[in-house]
C-alpha cells in the first residue's frame, strides 16, 4: 500500500522513527512548520520592491562612498583621438582588411587569409578562392597566430649570448659569404628543415654554385618526405604521391594516421568527408593500427595490431590481391585480411592503400605494390614531380672539419638524435626561439614569423603560392631567404625581391598573385609511371611482454615540439586521450595488467640502453604490448609555457618511429594528469546516435528510432516569449554538425578559442575542471554489449581503465557547444537576466551584468558554459603550472608591487609588460575580453553575425532588403565552421526553408542531444553512418553505441532489428 | 535622573535626521551619479581651436567630409591633418592657431584631439548602420553646427539608447537629410512632430527597421 502520509510521515504500521521531539509529539507548530517551505520571515524577502528598494538604496551607499574618496572625479579619464597627420588612402580606421597569404609545412603549404586590424593580423582562415579548397585549415594553422605573439620569440641578434647589433650581424653574415667565396665553401655545412619553397631551392642551388665545397643536410624530426622517398624508389623517377581520398571507395589505411598526425591532414579530412556522404558514395576505411587515432576512430573495420605486425600485414594483403595464399599474421584472423583484399579488389581502380609516415620504407613500397595492383594509380594515387633538394645524408657527418655550421631553425639539439663529434668554429644560428638549440651557439640571428615573411611555397597538390606578410618583422627577424642570400653574397637580399624575382612576375601579375595567394595555373601535371620496384620481403617479430614496442609519433598539439610555447595547444586536449599539458606513455589494459603498471604510475622506459621516465596511461583500443609515445615534449628551454611540460621522449628515439625490445620498469613514483573527459562510456544515453549505411538505406529515423527516451509532450504553462519575437525578426539562427563527417581532429576548438579570446588556464586549472573552450569535442568509446556487464556502464572513471571491455572498442566524437536551446534552461535560473534570448534565437550572455552564481552552468543539461574562476587575461603566464593564484596584495611583477601598479594604471594585470603587450595585440576587438567572476560560453559568433546584419543594413539604407540571404551569400560563417575542413558544421538561417542547414535539419539523420528534456536546441547533430561490410569477421548489424542503449534500456523501436549476423 | 529630559526626542530626531539624510543621499545619487549628469556637460578644450560651427553651420561643410568613415566602420573618425590642409593650404595659410595642423600635415604627427564622445565600456556602437538607415548625427551630438568647441550634450547611458530603440519612429529620417542637423519636417513645431509619426512609422515600416532591445544588438 502507497504511503499516504506526508513527507514527515514514516510508515503507519511498523518501527517509528522520530527526528524530533515535536515531531514525535505532533503538536501544531511542528505540523505548520513542516508545511511551510521556507522558515518563518523568510518569505517577506520574496516581495519583489522590497528587495530591489533595498538593493537600490545599498548601491546608493556605495556609490556616495565611491564619491567621497574620488572627489568629484567621476567623470572618464581624458583621452586623446588621434588621427594621421597625413591621411592614408583606401584605410578606414575600424575596418578589418583581409590578405591572402599561405603557412608553409614540411612537404606543402596551407592557402590563407588572414585578417587585419589596424595592421595586425588576428585570425587566420583558409582561402576559400584556392583551387579544390573549401576554407577549412587544421589545428597548427589556427595556433599559429598566437606564435607570432609570442613572447618568448627571440628578439635579440646575439653573439656567444650577448647581445649585438643587427648591424655587426649582418656585417658578420657578409664576412662569412666573402670568406667561402674565396675558398669555395670549404668548411661551411647547412643544416635546414625540409621547405617546399621554390625561392628556397633556387637560393640553395645559389649557394652549391657559390660555394661547391659547402654541404647541405635538410633534416626533420618528424620525417614526412618518407611518401616521395618511397615513390620514387617504387615508381623508378622523382615522384611523389597525392591521395585522392575522394576518389577513393575502398581505403585500407597500415598504419597512416592521414586524417589526424600525417602531414597535410585538413586535404585528406576534406577529400575523405567528401567521399563518406551516406546516400552518394560512401567509402569504406579499414585501418590496422596500434595507437588509437583519429583515423582508427574513423574506421569502419579497426584492426589493433602492433605497428611493428603491419609489415607482414601488408604483404599479406599484397599476397591476396595477387591471388595468393593469405599469410598468417600473428594474431591477426585471416578472414579478415582475404576479406579486405577481396573489397580492395572488387573495388579495383577506387581502392587505395596508404602506409603511414610511421612505418618503415618496406611497408611504403609494399602499400605502392597494392595500389599498382589495384589500377589504382592515375585514379586515387596521383603521381607528381618530386620536390627535389639536395641534401647530404646527416648520418655520414660528424662536423670534423667544419669551420662554420650554419642551422636554419629546427631545434637539431633537442629533437635530433644526431651530435657533431667536434664543434666548429663557428655556430651560426636563424632561429625562432631562443630555444636549447640556441644556448649551444655561437651567434644567433631571430626569424620571423611566416606573417611577418614574404616567401613562398608548393602545396601537396602542387600549386605555388605566395607568402606575404601582414606585419612588419615585430622583433626585426630576418626570413630565412633573407639570410640564406646575405650568405650567399648575392646583392639582392630582400625577400621580396627574391621571391618575385623566382616567380619571374611583372607587376600586374605579381598583384594578381598576391590578390588571389597563389599563381594561377601553376599546378604541376600528373606523372603516368608504372611500379617498378620489387616489393620487398619482410620479417617481422611480435612484441610480447618482455619485448616491448615502442612506437613514436608525431603529437597532436605540440608537433615534433615546435609548438611546446603555444597555449592554446598545449592547453588542445588531445583529440584521443582528451589530455592536456602533458603526454604519457600509452599502453592497452593487458599491456598495463601484465606490467602491473595502472594510470599516473610513472614509469622507466628502457630501449636499447637508453631510458626516459613518464607516467602511464591506458588508451583503449591500443595494441598489445606496444607503448605510444608522443614526441615534442620534455622541453628544456622552450620558454614560459612549453618548459618543463611533459616528458621528452626524443631521449630514447633513434630515428626510426617503431622500434622493438623496450621494457619498463616501474618507479614507484606517481604523476597527475589533466584530463578533460574522464568518462569514456555514454552510460547508454544516445549522445552520438548511429547505424550502418543499411540503416541508412531503410531510412531509419534516428530521432524516432530512440524516442523511448522522450517523456510525453506537455504543454508549457506559460508561452515562450520567442514564439511572438520569431513572427518578426528577420532570422533563426540555428547550426546542424554532421557527425559522418566530423572526425575528431580540434580544429574547431583551436578557431574557436582563436575568434572568440579565449584564454588559457593552465595545468592545474584543467584538472580542476574549469578548462574555458566553448566548444570541445566529447569523444566516447563503445563496445559490444556482451562484453560487459550492463552496471559497468556507471562505473568510477578511475576504474574503467582495468576493465576489458575497453580493448576493442569503436570510438565517437561529438563537438559539444552552446545549443542555443529555444527553451534554455540556464536563462530561467538567472537572478539578474545576464542571459536571455533574443528575438533571432540566440542565447546571449551579457557579461557586464552577470554576476558569477554560476547557476545557469548547474542548470546546462550539455555542460557548456564556461566561468571565469581566475582573471585569466591577467595571470602571468609563468604562473600557469602552479595551484596558487597570487592577488595584488602580496604579488610583485617586473619588481613593481601589484597594487600601486594597479593604482597608477587599473588596466594593468600581474603581467610583464612584452607579456602584457603582446596580448593585446593578439586579442579580437569584436570580442569582449572577459574578467574574472563572468559566466561565459559559446555565442554562435554573435560578433560576426552582427556585423553581416550591419554591413547588409548600411547596404539597404532607405530600403526593405536587410535580410541576409544564403542565395546572396551574406550569411556569416561561425569560426568553427569555417575552419572545419570537412564540412562539418553548417550554420544558417533555419527560418529559410532553402538554407542549407534548413535542408540538413530535414534529413532523418537529424536529432538533438537529450532531446527528452525539451530544451528545443538550435544545434542538431546528424547521426553517424558506418559502412562496414558484411563478409568481415568483425561486422555487426549496428554499431556498438546504438547496441548499449539497446541494452542499457531494455529494447527499443528496432529490437528486431538487432543482432549479429 | 541620568537621561536629561531632552533625550526623549532623541528617537525623533534622529529617525527624523535619518530620513532627511537618506533622502539626500537618494536624491543626490539620482541626480549626480546619472551619465545626465557626469557626462552631458563635458566640453575640454581642444589642441586646436576648431570651430564646428563655421565649418559645419556658416560654410555648411557636410560632416562627411571630414568624418569620411562614418559610413563604412563603426567609428566616425577624425580627419587626418592632411584633409584639413584640402581648404587650408589656401585659406587662413598663414595663421598662428592653425601651426599645429599644418606641422601635423608635414611631418605626419598626429594632433592629439581630446576624445569627448565614447560609449560606455562593453558597448558595441556602430555608426554605419545608423547613418545609413536614417538615424542623423544630431540625435546623439546634438547641433555640433552651433558649437564652437564640441559639447557632450546627451546622456549617452543605457536607457538613453533604449529610447530611441524602443520608438525608432520618432528618430528616423529620410536618408539625404542624416547630415543636415537643422533640418526638420516643418518649420510648425506642432506639424513637424505630426509628420516624424506618419513618415517614421512609414520608414520604419518600409525599410524594415528592427526595434532592436536584445542585449546582443550591442553587447558581443
Amino acid at each position: 500500500m502507497k504511503n499516504l502520509n506526508h513527507n514527515s510521515g514514516s510508515p503507519v504500521t511498523g518501527r517509528r522513527y522520530w527526528r524530533s521531539l515535536d515531531e514525535l509529539a505532533e503538536t501544531p507548530e511542528f505540523k505548520d512548520w513542516l508545511h511551510r517551505e521556507f522558515p518563518q520571515g523568510a518569505s517577506e524577502m520574496e516581495d519583489g520592491t522590497s528587495r530591489r528598494h533595498f538593493l537600490k538604496i545599498m548601491s546608493a551607499s556605495f556609490a556616495l562612498a565611491g564619491v567621497a574618496v574620488m572627489g568629484s572625479g567621476c567623470r572618464r579619464p581624458e583621452e586623446a583621438l588621434v588621427p594621421y597627420g597625413k591621411q592614408p588612402e583606401n584605410y578606414i580606421y575600424g575596418t578589418a582588411q583581409y590578405f591572402a597569404t599561405a603557412m608553409p609545412t614540411r612537404t606543402g603549404a596551407v592557402p590563407l587569409v588572414v585578417k587585419s586590424y589596424d595592421g595586425r593580423p588576428v585570425k587566420v582562415e583558409g582561402n576559400a578562392f584556392f583551387p579544390n579548397s573549401n576554407g577549412g585549415t587544421d589545428r597548427y594553422v589556427q595556433a599559429s597566430i598566437l606564435g607570432l605573439y609570442d613572447p618568448d620569440r627571440a628578439r635579440l641578434f646575439k653573439q656567444a649570448g650577448k647581445k649585438v647589433s643587427r648591424d655587426e650581424a649582418l656585417a658578420f653574415l657578409d664576412t662569412l659569404s666573402t670568406k667561402f667565396a674565396a675558398n669555395q665553401g670549404e668548411g661551411l655545412a647547412i643544416l635546414s628543415e625540409s621547405s617546399t619553397s621554390p625561392s628556397r631551392a633556387r637560393l640553395q642551388k645559389l649557394i652549391a654554385t657559390k660555394f661547391p665545397k659547402a654541404q647541405w643536410f635538410t633534416s626533420d624530426a618528424i620525417d614526412s618526405a618518407i611518401h616521395q622517398r618511397a615513390a620514387t624508389l617504387a615508381f623508378g623517377q622523382p615522384v611523389r604521391p597525392v591521395f585522392n581520398f575522394d576518389k577513393a571507395r575502398v581505403i585500407v589505411s597500415l598504419d597512416a594516421d592521414f586524417l589526424g598526425g600525417e602531414d597535410d591532414a585538413h586535404n585528406h579530412i576534406r577529400k575523405f568527408a567528401a567521399s563518406r556522404k551516406p546516400g552518394e558514395t560512401m567509402n569504406r576505411l579499414y585501418v590496422a593500427e596500434s595507437l588509437f587515432t583519429l583515423t582508427g576512430a574513423g574506421a569502419d573495420h579497426r584492426l589493433r595490431l602492433a605497428a611493428s605486425l603491419v609489415a607482414p600485414l601488408a604483404q599479406s594483403l599484397l599476397a591476396a590481391i595477387n591471388g595468393g595464399a593469405v599469410a598468417a599474421v600473428p594474431g591477426v584472423d585471416a578472414k579478415w585480411i582475404a576479406e579486405c583484399a577481396k573489397d580492395l579488389a572488387a573495388n579495383h581502380g577506387n581502392s587505395l592503400v596508404v602506409a603511414g609516415q610511421r612505418q618503415p620504407l618496406e611497408v611504403h613500397l609494399l602499400a605502392q605494390a597494392i595500389n599498382s595492383a589495384l589500377g589504382a594509380i592515375g585514379n586515387t594515387v596521383s603521381l607528381l614531380p618530386a620536390l627535389e633538394s639536395a641534401s647530404g645524408d646527416l648520418k655520414n657527418f660528424d662536423g670534423t672539419g667544419t669551420d662554420t655550421f650554419v642551422i636554419l631553425g629546427g631545434n637539431p639539439v633537442y629533437n635530433l638524435s644526431w651530435a657533431p663529434k667536434a664543434k666548429p668554429a663557428n655556430v651560426v644560428r636563424l632561429g625562432y626561439y631562443e630555444d636549447e638549440t640556441a644556448l649551444k651557439c655561437d651567434w644567433t640571428f631571430p626569424a620571423t614569423h611566416y606573417l611577418e615573411s614574404w616567401g613562398d611555397a608548393i602545396t601537396s597538390d602542387g600549386i605555388t603560392v605566395a607568402v606575404q606578410p601582414l606585419i612588419q618583422p615585430l622583433f626585426g627577424g630576418l626570413t630565412e631567404l633573407e639570410f640564406l642570400a646575405r650568405l650567399a653574397g648575392e646583392s639582392v637580399t630582400n625577400p621580396h625581391d627574391i621571391v618575385r624575382a623566382t616567380l619571374g612576375a611583372g607587376d600586374e601579375a605579381w598583384k594578381k598573385i598576391l590578390f588571389n595567394g597563389y599563381v594561377v595555373d601553376s599546378a604541376s601535371a600528373g606523372i603516368a609511371a608504372k611500379f617498378s620496384a620489387t616489393a620487398p620481403e619482410v620479417k617481422a617479430v611480435a612484441p610480447s611482454a618482455s619485448s616491448l614496442e615502442v612506437v613514436f609519433y608525431r603529437d597532436a598539439k605540440v608537433d615534433d615540439g615546435r609548438l611546446a610555447n603555444n597555449g592554446w595547444m598545449q592547453e588542445l586536449p588531445d583529440p584521443i586521450t582528451k589530455m592536456t599539458w602533458d603526454n604519457a606513455v600509452l599502453v592497452s589494459r593487458k599491456t598495463a595488467s601484465d606490467l602491473g603498471v595502472a594510470n599516473g604510475d610513472i614509469v622507466e622506459i628502457s630501449l636499447k640502453g637508453r631510458t626516459v621516465s613518464g607516467p602511464i596511461w591506458v588508451q583503449p583500443g591500443m595494441a598489445d604490448y606496444s607503448l605510444g609515445l608522443a614526441l615534442g615534449y620534455g622541453r628544456e628551454n622552450a620558454g614560459r609555457v612549453g618548459t618543463g611540460v611533459g616528458f621528452n621522449a626524443y631521449k630514447i628515439f633513434s630515428g626510426s618511429y617503431v622500434e622493438n625490445g623496450a621494457a619498463i620498469r616501474k618507479t614507484g613514483g606517481t604523476y597527475t594528469l589533466a584530463c578533460t573527459q574522464h568518462h569514456w562510456s555514454m552510460e547508454g544515453r544516445p549522445a552520438v546516435r548511429e547505424g550502418n549505411l543499411e540503416q541508412f538505406a531503410q531510412d531509419f529515423d534516428f530521432t524516432k528510432g530512440y524516442s523511448e527516451a522522450a517523456p510525453p509532450v506537455v504543454k508549457s504553462l506559460y508561452p515562450n516569449p520567442l514564439d511572438e519575437a520569431k513572427k518578426t525578426a528577420l532570422h533563426q539562427w540555428g547550426m546542424t554538425i554532421d557527425l559522418n563527417s566530423c572526425v575528431g581532429c580540434g580544429t574547431c576548438v583551436v578557431a574557436c578559442q582563436s575568434e572568440n579570446n579565449i584564454p588559457i588556464v593552465g595545468k592545474d586549472q584543467v584538472s580542476r575542471g574549469r578548462e574555458m573552450h566553448w566548444l570541445r569535442i566529447d569523444r566516447y568509446f563503445t563496445t559490444e554489449p556482451s562484453r560487459r556487464k550492463p552496471a559497468d556502464a556507471f562505473q568510477k572513471d578511475e576504474d574503467q581503465q582495468f576493465e576489458q571491455w575497453i580493448d576493442d572498442v569503436q570510438a565517437v566524437n561529438q563537438p559539444m557547444l552552446c545549443q542555443m536551446c529555444e527553451t534554455a534552461p540556464c536563462e530561467s535560473v538567472c537572478p539578474v537576466n545576464a542571459t536571455v534570448h533574443d528575438q533571432e534565437g540566440l542565447n546571449v550572455m551579457a557579461y557586464n551584468r552577470c554576476i558569477g552564481t554560476r547557476y545557469c552552468s548547474n542548470n546546462c543539461p550539455y555542460k557548456v558554459r564556461r566561468f571565469n574562476y581566475l582573471d585569466y587575461n591577467k595571470r602571468p603566464l609563468t604562473e600557469l603550472k602552479g595551484t596558487l593564484y597570487s592577488t595584488t596584495l602580496t604579488h610583485k611583477t617586473d619588481g613593481k608591487w601589484d597594487l600601486l601598479r594597479w593604482w597608477n594604471d587599473p588596466n594593468s594585470g600581474m603581467r610583464s609588460e612584452d607579456e602584457w603587450d603582446l596580448i593585446k595585440l593578439s586579442k579580437n576587438p569584436d570580442v569582449t575580453v572577459r574578467m574574472r567572476g563572468v559566466m561565459e560560453k559559446c555565442t554562435y559568433c554573435t560578433q560576426r553575425i552582427e556585423q553581416a546584419k550591419i554591413s547588409q543594413k548600411a547596404k539597404a539604407g532607405a530600403s526593405d532588403n536587410v535580410r541576409l540571404k544564403e542565395s546572396e551569400k551574406t550569411v556569416p560563417k561561425t569560426a568553427c565552421q569555417q575552419a572545419c575542413p570537412a564540412g562539418a558544421i553548417v550554420f544558417g538561417d533555419v527560418s529559410d526553408p532553402d538554407s542549407q542547414v534548413s535542408q540538413l535539419k530535414l534529413q532523418k539523420r537529424n536529432y538533438s542531444v537529450l532531446e527528452e528534456l525539451l530544451t528545443k536546441p538550435r544545434t542538431t547533430y546528424l547521426a553517424r553512418i558506418r559502412n562496414p561490410n558484411p563478409d568481415m569477421p568483425d561486422y555487426r548489424n549496428w554499431p556498438y553505441s546504438h547496441d548499449e542503449y539497446e541494452q542499457l534500456n531494455g529494447g527499443s523501436a528496432e529490437t528486431e532489428k538487432k543482432g549479429n549476423s | 535622573m541620568i537621561f536629561p529630559k531632552w533625550t526623549n526626542w532623541l528617537p525623533l530626531v534622529l529617525g527624523l535626521g535619518a530620513a532627511l539624510a537618506g533622502g539626500g543621499v537618494v536624491a543626490g545619487v539620482t541626480v549626480y551619479l546619472t551619465p545626465k549628469y557626469t557626462r552631458a556637460g563635458y566640453q575640454p578644450v581642444q589642441p586646436v581651436p576648431f570651430s564646428h560651427r563655421i565649418h559645419a553651420g556658416q560654410l555648411g561643410v557636410d560632416c562627411r567630409y571630414c568624418h569620411n568613415g562614418v559610413e563604412k566602420s563603426w567609428f566616425s573618425n577624425l580627419p587626418g591633418a592632411s584633409t584639413c590642409m584640402n581648404c587650408h593650404n589656401q585659406v587662413l595659410k598663414d595663421d598662428a592657431r592653425l601651426q599645429i595642423v599644418r606641422d601635423s600635415a608635414a611631418n605626419n604627427t598626429p594632433i592629439p584631439w581630446v576624445q569627448v564622445h565614447k560609449v560606455p565600456d562593453y558597448v558595441y556602437f556602430n555608426h554605419s548602420v545608423h547613418v545609413s538607415r536614417g538615424i542623423s548625427c544630431v540625435e546623439c551630438h546634438g547641433r555640433v553646427d552651433q558649437m564652437d568647441e564640441v559639447k557632450h550634450v546627451k546622456p549617452f547611458s543605457m536607457s538613453f539608447c533604449l529610447d530611441c530603440h524602443r520608438d525608432p519612429a520618432s528618430h528616423i529620417r529620410p536618408t539625404d537629410k542624416v547630415t543636415n542637423l537643422g533640418w526638420q519636417w516643418s518649420t510648425n513645431a506642432a506639424e513637424a512632430a505630426t509628420l516624424q509619426q506618419v513618415n517614421g512609422q512609414k520608414f520604419v515600416h518600409d525599410w524594415k527597421v528592427e526595434s532592436l532591445q536584445s542585449c546582443s544588438a550591442c553587447h558581443r
